[in-house]
């Protein structure tokens, strides 16, 4: 298979087979604190993409022209960390300029971005299995569009939970964390596909 | 020599991003009451959320715009340590406009 068959295949991979909430369970935190609103969750899902395509064009050659040639290969974790800590910040000052209601709606899980794992495991993922640039990319544009992709259906689902009469016992975050759960076990069923 | 070159790029790489963030916020500046960071100053900072709001700035926020009028809703707060100073600094500073949203106990 060609370059650009493999790339797109891996994108779909990442987005769909190996998903970065649903089966890897990276980024859990703000898949249950921002899913409840359809707009917010698609901004959540927006910012942690350029977050995480960001970080990983960034870090990418941080590694392999940086810091392996110096010999201090050790410090990914802590450069990847400054790194992704920076765009975060950068987001936080350009989202508080330009849309200031998202930025109250978002509220602590936009700083909450530089904890969140996905980023940092999708840049320890491209280094620790030594991808080449271009599937280092595949990896973060897949995680990213699976991230969004799962985060918003999460949230449409929960608007309509919103409105249904659930169990007293289970209103809010229990029957979000059932709904979770089922979802995982649905995408579940693509785990076979071979790509 | 190892520990040399990992000081070396840390730095330099702290350094970078730090003048990186510098000039973004310089560009992207927002302009903010400074009577919110003078509150802010005088609630316990706890960011604990009992009041109902994500953060001490924010219950700040509302308090000087008065869509908050009970100062008491600060539940870690003291009465002469944080009520009554942030009482007595908006009775003495008012909208540009000139009205006045002084919170109650």
């Amino acid at each position: 298979m060609n370059y650009l068959g493999a790339f797109i295949m891996a994108i779909i991979s990442y987005t769909l087979i190996n998903n970065v909430v649903l089966s890897r369970f990276y980024g859990i935190c703000s898949f249950i604190g921002v899913g409840n609103k359809v707009k917010s969750s698609l901004c959540m899902g927006a910012a942690v993409s350029f977050v995480i395509i960001m970080a990983a064009a960034i870090c990418w050659p941080l590694y392999n022209f940086l810091l392996v040639p110096a010999g201090v290969p050790f410090l990914d974790t802590i450069a990847a960390i400054l790194v992704i800590a920076c765009l975060v910040m950068i987001v936080g000052l350009v989202m508080k300029k330009f849309l200031p209601a998202l930025y109250q709606s978002l509220g602590i899980y936009l700083p909450l971005i530089t904890t969140n794992c996905a980023v940092l495991g999708v840049v320890s993922e491209n280094i620790a299995s030594k991808l080449d640039f271009g599937m280092a990319m595949a990896n973060a544009i897949g995680t990213s569009a699976g991230f969004t992709l799962v985060i918003f259906l999460y949230a449409c689902i929960r608007v309509r939970l919103e409105a249904s009469a659930t169990p007293k016992a289970f209103k809010g975050i229990p029957i979000a964390l059932v709904v979770a759960s089922i979802m995982a076990m649905a995408f579940m069923g693509l785990q076979g596909i071979g790509v | 020599m190892t520990v040399l070159w990992a000081a070396l790029i840390l730095a330099g790489l702290g350094i970078f991003f730090g003048v990186l963030l510098v000039i973004f916020g310089v560009i992207f500046h927002v302009h903010e009451d400074e009577r919110i960071k003078d509150v802010e100053k005088m609630l316990p900072n706890y960011n604990c959320g009992a009041c109902g709001y994500a953060g001490c700035h924010q219950m700040a926020e509302a308090l000087v715009s008065g869509k908050e009028p009970m100062v008491s809703k600060c539940k870690p707060g003291k009465k002469d340590k944080n009520y009554d100073p942030i009482i007595a600094y908006l009775s003495a500073h008012p909208d540009q406009d000139g009205t006045l949203h002084v919170p109650k106990q």
